[in-house]
C-alpha cells in the first residue's frame, strides 16, 4: 500500500517535471501571449480645408462607451443607470450591444459620441457600474457656414462584407468609420492616417492591468490634411441662394478646373452622418421627397434646354453649313410636316440671324438650320464639349448623361422608329440629350477658354486632360461675342445677371428645359473676367421656368460676391 | 484528568503534524500572495481560512482527546445525523448551480459532505470491525458498500461529483485491508471500468483481454466467470446507448479529459490556463507574488482548486517537489500507524482517512496538469475552504487519536 501511495506521488512529481522543465519554453511563450494585449489607437482624419486654408471638415473628441460582456454584472441595471446619466435610450445600448458583440471579453460598443458632459456625469455613477468603459475617439465635425454635404460625403462604419473585400492587407476593423462618399471616400487612403498600437498587460477579462515595461507603444500617424479649390464663403452664398429651393448651382476657374463652389439643393447636414443628429432628423431626410441625399450636380440628369444651342452653331459654322448673317423669320412657330414646333417666345422673333438667334435664344431658327446636319456630326461635336462623357472630376460617382447618335435612336426606338423630327428637339437641347450640371460646368469652362480648360476638381486633376476640340479660332470668336451680346444686349436673355461691374466682364446662354414633370428647368451657364480673372457659373433650377428670369440673378450674385471682394485669392488651383 | 489528556497528546504520533505545519504554511503563504498582490481586503479568502483554523484546532484536540470506544460507540448515530445533514442543503438556496452549502445566515455556509467523508470511514470500520465477517465471501462486501452507496448517492445528486468519487474510494482500501479477496474487489470495479474503456474500440478491446486473464487466474467457476465476462463486456457495448442520460455538464468535463481545447471557456479552459501557468512557471518559479497567469486570473477558482497552479508558477517545481514529499511523508505515516496499531477498528479507520487524503492529493494535482478531468476537489490543508480545512484537522485528529498504539 506504501507502494501505491509512492507510486501516485511519483507520477505527479513527473508530471509536475515534464510540464515545470521539459516544456518550459512552451507554457513561458503562452503565458507572454496571454497577457499581452495590442490595442489599436485611432489615428485622426486629416482636415479638409478650403483653398485659403479655412477648416471645412474638423476632428473632435467624442468617447465611445463599451461594455465587456464578462465584467457586466446585471446588465439591465447598468443600462438604466448609463440611459439616466447620459440620455441615451435603453434600447439603443441593447441593440448596440447585440450588433457589435464579439465575444464576453471584448469590449463590446454600447453607445457612441458621448459628450465630456455625458461622461462625467456617468462617471459620478461609477460605483453603480460593473464591465463599462470608454475610449477617446476622433469624430468629424463641420464648418457651421456651409454644409457642402455632396461634395463632402460622409464617413460611415465599416461592416464585415466591405473589410472582406478589401483584403487582408487593410488596416480597418469593424466598426472602423470609412469615407463612403464624396471627398472622404476619393481621398480615403490619404485622409486616414495611420492606426497607432498601445500594447496593454491585460487580465483573463480584458481589463487593462497596466502598461508593459519595455513594449513601446506606436503613435498614431495623423492623417493628411487635404485642401480643396472651395471657396467657403462662394458656397456659402449659393448655398443660401438655393436654399428652399432644388437645383445647382456650380463655380469653378475654366483656367484651372478647380471648383469653388459646389451645391445641391437640397442638402443636409452633413453631422447628420456623425450621430449628433437624432433618429428621427434621418428619418426625415430619408423620407424628403425632394431627395436631399441625391447629388443633384454629378449626378442629376436633365435635359439642356437651350444652353446646347451654342453646339449646335459651332458644328453647323465648322461644316460651313451656315452663314451668320443669314436670316431666318420666327412667326413664333414652326411646321414640320404634320407637327408643329413653338418657339419660347409666341409671338416670335421676326427675322433672326444666329446672333439674335442666339442672344433671344430663338427656337425656330434652329429647327430650321438643324436639317442641313446629320444626328452624328451633331453628336460627334457635342461629343468635343464633353456631352455624354465622364469629366473625371476626383469625386466617386457621377452620371455620364446621354448625347443620342444615330445608333443609339435606332437601339431605342428602331430603325424607322424615329425622324428627323427628333432631331429637332434636340437642336434646341430636349429630346433624348440628358445632362449633368457638372458636364455643363466643363461645357461652360470650354467656351470661355477656347477649349484649353483642364479636367474639373475639387482638391487635384484625376491625371486626365480635357482633348482640345479641333475648332477654329473664327467659330469660337463668334459664340464668344454671341454670349457677350447676351448679357449686354437690351434683348439679351441673360441680362439680369449682370452686376454692372467696373471692368467686370460677362459672356453667358440661360436655358429653359422643357421637361414632362411640370414646371420648365431654369438654367444658365455663364463667365466673367475681370483683370485677367476668371470664373464660370452654371445655375440650375429645376421646374422653376425660364432661365433668364430665375436662374440669372443667382449668377448676378456669384459675380458680385465674387469680383467685389477684396480678399486676397489664390492665382492657382 | 488532565495528566490523562498530558499522557494522550504526549502518545499521540505527534510528529504527523509536521508535514501538516509544513502544508498549512505553504497553503496560507499562497493565499497571501493571491489576496496581497490582488489587492483584496479583509474579509479574504486569507483571513477567513486564518479565522477558520481556530475551530479547526479546537475541533482537532477535541477529537485528539475524545476515548474511542465513544467514537466507536456513537458512529452510526453520527452516520444518520450526516445524511440528513448532506440532504438538508437540498431545501436551501441553490449556489453556484449546486446544493452543497448549508447556510447558517453566516458570512460563509458549511459543506456537510465534506464533514461525510470521515463519517463515512469511521462507520465502515465499526462495521468491518464489529462483526466476525466471513470477509472472504463476496456477499460480505455488500453492506459495506451499501454504506457508503447510500450517503454517496445523494452527494452525487448535488451535484458533487468530485467529492462523491473521494466517498466511494475508501471502501475498496478497507474492503482490501479488512482481507477481501482481490478478486472480488476486482469483479465490483470492472464495471466501471468496462463502461469508461467503452468510449474506445481499443481500449475496449485490453480491458476486454485483461480482465479475461484475471478472471482466468482467479481460478473461478466455469459459468461465474463465463458469466461475468460477458455481462462485463455487454455492459461496455450498451453504454454508449446510457450515455445520453448523463448531465451534459458532466459530459463535458468527461470529454474535454480527452480533448481540452473542445471548449475553450468551459473546463477546457480551466485546464490549459492551469497548464500554462505551471508550466512557465519552470524549475525556481516566477517568485512569490510574480505569477502573472495567477494575478491577471488567467487562472479559475485559484484559491481553491487550482492553487497547485499558483504555487507552480511562482514557487518552481521545486516547491512542488517539497509538496508531494509532504503529502507522501504524511500518508506513509497514517499507513504505518495502521500497520502498528493492534486493534482492527483503529487501523481501518487510518487506512480509510489515508486514502481519503492520497485520493484528494491525486485528483488535485493530476486535474490542474490535465490528466484527469476537472472535479472540482481541494487540496488537503493548502486549498481555501472552511468545512474542507475543518474536516481535514479533524481528520487529523483521529489520526493523532487511533495512532496512539495500545494506550487507552
Amino acid at each position: 500500500m506504501i507502494g501505491v501511495v509512492v507510486l501516485v506521488h511519483s507520477v505527479l512529481a513527473f508530471r509536475f517535471f515534464q510540464l515545470q522543465v521539459l516544456d518550459f519554453d512552451i507554457y513561458n511563450q503562452r503565458a507572454e501571449n496571454n497577457r499581452i494585449r495590442a490595442m489599436s489607437m485611432p489615428a485622426p482624419r486629416g482636415l479638409i480645408l478650403d483653398r485659403h486654408g479655412e477648416i471645412i471638415v474638423d476632428n473632435y473628441p467624442t468617447y465611445i462607451l463599451y461594455g465587456i460582456g464578462a465584467e457586466i454584472i446585471n446588465k439591465k441595471h447598468n443600462y438604466n443607470v448609463i440611459s439616466q446619466s447620459t440620455g441615451i435610450d435603453t434600447t439603443v445600448l441593447k441593440k448596440n450591444y447585440q450588433n457589435y458583440y464579439r465575444n464576453r471579453f471584448v469590449p463590446t460598443r454600447l453607445a457612441k459620441d458621448l459628450t465630456i458632459n455625458q461622461l462625467s456625469r456617468l462617471e459620478e455613477e461609477k460605483n453603480e457600474l460593473s464591465g463599462i468603459i470608454y475610449k477617446q475617439f476622433p469624430e468629424r465635425i463641420y464648418n457651421q457656414k456651409i454644409h457642402a454635404s455632396h461634395v463632402l460625403g460622409y464617413l460611415k462604419e465599416i461592416d464585415r462584407q466591405s473589410i472582406e473585400k478589401l483584403g487582408e492587407d487593410n488596416q480597418y476593423e469593424y466598426g472602423d468609420l470609412i469615407g463612403w462618399s464624396g471627398i472622404e471616400k476619393n481621398y480615403e487612403s490619404s485622409l486616414r492616417g495611420k492606426k497607432g498600437v498601445t500594447y496593454y498587460q491585460v487580465d483573463a477579462f480584458g481589463r487593462e492591468a497596466g502598461k508593459i515595461f519595455g513594449q513601446e507603444s506606436i503613435l498614431p500617424y495623423p492623417g493628411k490634411n487635404t485642401t480643396t479649390t472651395l471657396d467657403v464663403s462662394l458656397q456659402q452664398l449659393l448655398e443660401t441662394e438655393l436654399r428652399g429651393r432644388r437645383g445647382v448651382g456650380i463655380v469653378s476657374r475654366p483656367e484651372t478646373g478647380g471648383i469653388l463652389a459646389y451645391v445641391s439643393a437640397p442638402n443636409y447636414n452633413p453631422d447628420l452622418f456623425t450621430g449628433l443628429i437624432s433618429n428621427s432628423d434621418w428619418q426625415s431626410v430619408i423620407a424628403d421627397t425632394n431627395r436631399p441625399l441625391l447629388d443633384r450636380v454629378a449626378n442629376g440628369l436633365y435635359p439642356p434646354g437651350s444652353i446646347f444651342k451654342m453646339v449646335v452653331a459651332i458644328a453647323l459654322l465648322e461644316k460651313k453649313l451656315i452663314n451668320p448673317q443669314d436670316e431666318i423669320f420666327c412667326p413664333g412657330s414652326y411646321h414640320f410636316y404634320d407637327r408643329t414646333f413653338g418657339c419660347w417666345k409666341p409671338n416670335g422673333h421676326g427675322n433672326t440671324n444666329l446672333e439674335q438667334a442666339i442672344v433671344q435664344s430663338c427656337d425656330v431658327y434652329f429647327y430650321q438650320v438643324i436639317q442641313k446636319i446629320k444626328l452624328n456630326e451633331l453628336a460627334e461635336a457635342a461629343n468635343q464639349f464633353g456631352f455624354g462623357l465622364e469629366t473625371y472630376i476626383d469625386l466617386p460617382s457621377e452620371m455620364k448623361g446621354i448625347m443620342p447618335t444615330q445608333e443609339f435612336m435606332n437601339r431605342l426606338y428602331g430603325r424607322w422608329g424615329w425622324s428627323q423630327g427628333a432631331l429637332l428637339n434636340m437642336a434646341i437641347g430636349q429630346g433624348e440629350i440628358l445632362v449633368t450640371p457638372l458636364q455643363m460646368a466643363r461645357y461652360i469652362n470650354m467656351l470661355a477658354t477656347k477649349g484649353k480648360t483642364r479636367t474639373l476638381h475639387i482638391v487635384q486633376n484625376k491625371n486626365h486632360n480635357i482633348p482640345e476640340p479641333n475648332i477654329s479660332n473664327r467659330s469660337w470668336n463668334l459664340i464668344q461675342k454671341y454670349m457677350s451680346k447676351v448679357v449686354t444686349a437690351p434683348q439679351g436673355t441673360g441680362r439680369l445677371s449682370n452686376p454692372k461691374i467696373p471692368g467686370l466682364k460677362i459672356w453667358g446662354k440661360t436655358g429653359t428645359a422643357e421637361n414632362p414633370h411640370g414646371e420648365h428647368h431654369a438654367w444658365y451657364i455663364a463667365y466673367g473676367e475681370k483683370d485677367g480673372e476668371m470664373i464660370s457659373v452654371v445655375i440650375l433650377l429645376e421646374n422653376s421656368g425660364h432661365g433668364g428670369e430665375v436662374a440669372t440673378p443667382l449668377a448676378r450674385n456669384v459675380f458680385k460676391h465674387y469680383f467685389n471682394s477684396n480678399r486676397i485669392k489664390l492665382a492657382k488651383n | 484528568m488532565l495528566r490523562d489528556f498530558r499522557n494522550k497528546i504526549l502518545n499521540s504520533p505527534i510528529s504527523v503534524l509536521l508535514p501538516v505545519t509544513g502544508l498549512i504554511i505553504l497553503g496560507l503563504s499562497t493565499l497571501f500572495s493571491i489576496t496581497a498582490t490582488q489587492g483584496q481586503t479583509p474579509p479574504n479568502a486569507l483571513s477567513k481560512q486564518i479565522i477558520f483554523m481556530i475551530p479547526a484546532i479546537i475541533l482537532m484536540s477535541i477529537i485528539l482527546l475524545t476515548p474511542r470506544r465513544i467514537i466507536h460507540k456513537y458512529i452510526y448515530l453520527i452516520y444518520g445525523c450526516i445524511i440528513i445533514a448532506v440532504t438538508l442543503p437540498f431545501f436551501g438556496e441553490k449556489i453556484a448551480g449546486t446544493y452543497r452549502w448549508i447556510n447558517f445566515g453566516l458570512q460563509f455556509g458549511l459543506q456537510p459532505s465534506e464533514i461525510a467523508k470521515w463519517v463515512i470511514v469511521i462507520a465502515l470500520a465499526r462495521y468491518l470491525s464489529d462483526y466476525n465477517l466471513k470477509i472472504k465471501n463476496i456477499d460480505a462486501i455488500v453492506v459495506p458498500f451499501l454504506i457508503v452507496l447510500f450517503p454517496t448517492m445523494i452527494v452525487l445528486n448535488q451535484p458533487d461529483l468530485g467529492t462523491a468519487f473521494v466517498m466511494i474510494i475508501p471502501v475498496f482500501t478497507m474492503l482490501f485491508w479488512a482481507g477481501s479477496r482481490p478478486i472480488h474487489l476486482f469483479l465490483i470495479i470492472a464495471p466501471f471500468l468496462s463502461v469508461f474503456t467503452a468510449f474506445d474500440i481499443l481500449v475496449f478491446s485490453i480491458w476486454a483481454v485483461i480482465m479475461a486473464v484475471v478472471i482466468f487466474l482467479a481460478r473461478l467457476k466455469l459459468w461465474h466467470a463465463l458469466g461475468l465476462y460477458f455481462s462485463n463486456i455487454f455492459l461496455g457495448l450498451i453504454f454508449p446507448l446510457m450515455w445520453g442520460s448523463l448531465r451534459s455538464y458532466q459530459q463535458i468535463r468527461l470529454l474535454s479529459l480527452f480533448n481540452p481545447e473542445l471548449d475553450p471557456l468551459g473546463a477546457g479552459y480551466q485546464i490549459i490556463q492551469s497548464k500554462i501557468a505551471l508550466g512557465s512557471g519552470g524549475f525556481m518559479g516566477k517568485g512569490w507574488g510574480q505569477g502573472t497567469q495567477t494575478h491577471l486570473k488567467f487562472l479559475p477558482v485559484q484559491e481553491s482548486d487550482f492553487i497547485v497552479s499558483v504555487i507552480g508558477e511562482e514557487l518552481g517545481f521545486l516547491t512542488l517537489l517539497i509538496m508531494l514529499v509532504l503529502f507522501s511523508w504524511l500518508i506513509i505515516k497514517i499507513i504505518r500507524l495502521a500497520l502498528d496499531t493492534t486493534d482492527r477498528f483503529s487501523s481501518l479507520v487510518l487506512v480509510g482517512i489515508s486514502t481519503i487524503f492520497l485520493t484528494h492529493v491525486f485528483v488535485n494535482c493530476a486535474m490542474t496538469v490535465g490528466m484527469i478531468p476537472v472535479k472540482g476537489l481541494p487540496l488537503p490543508f493548502i486549498s481555501y475552504g472552511g468545512s474542507f480545512l475543518l474536516s481535514c484537522f479533524m481528520m487529523v485528529g483521529f489520526v493523532l487519536n487511533f495512532g496512539r498504539g495500545r494506550l487507552n
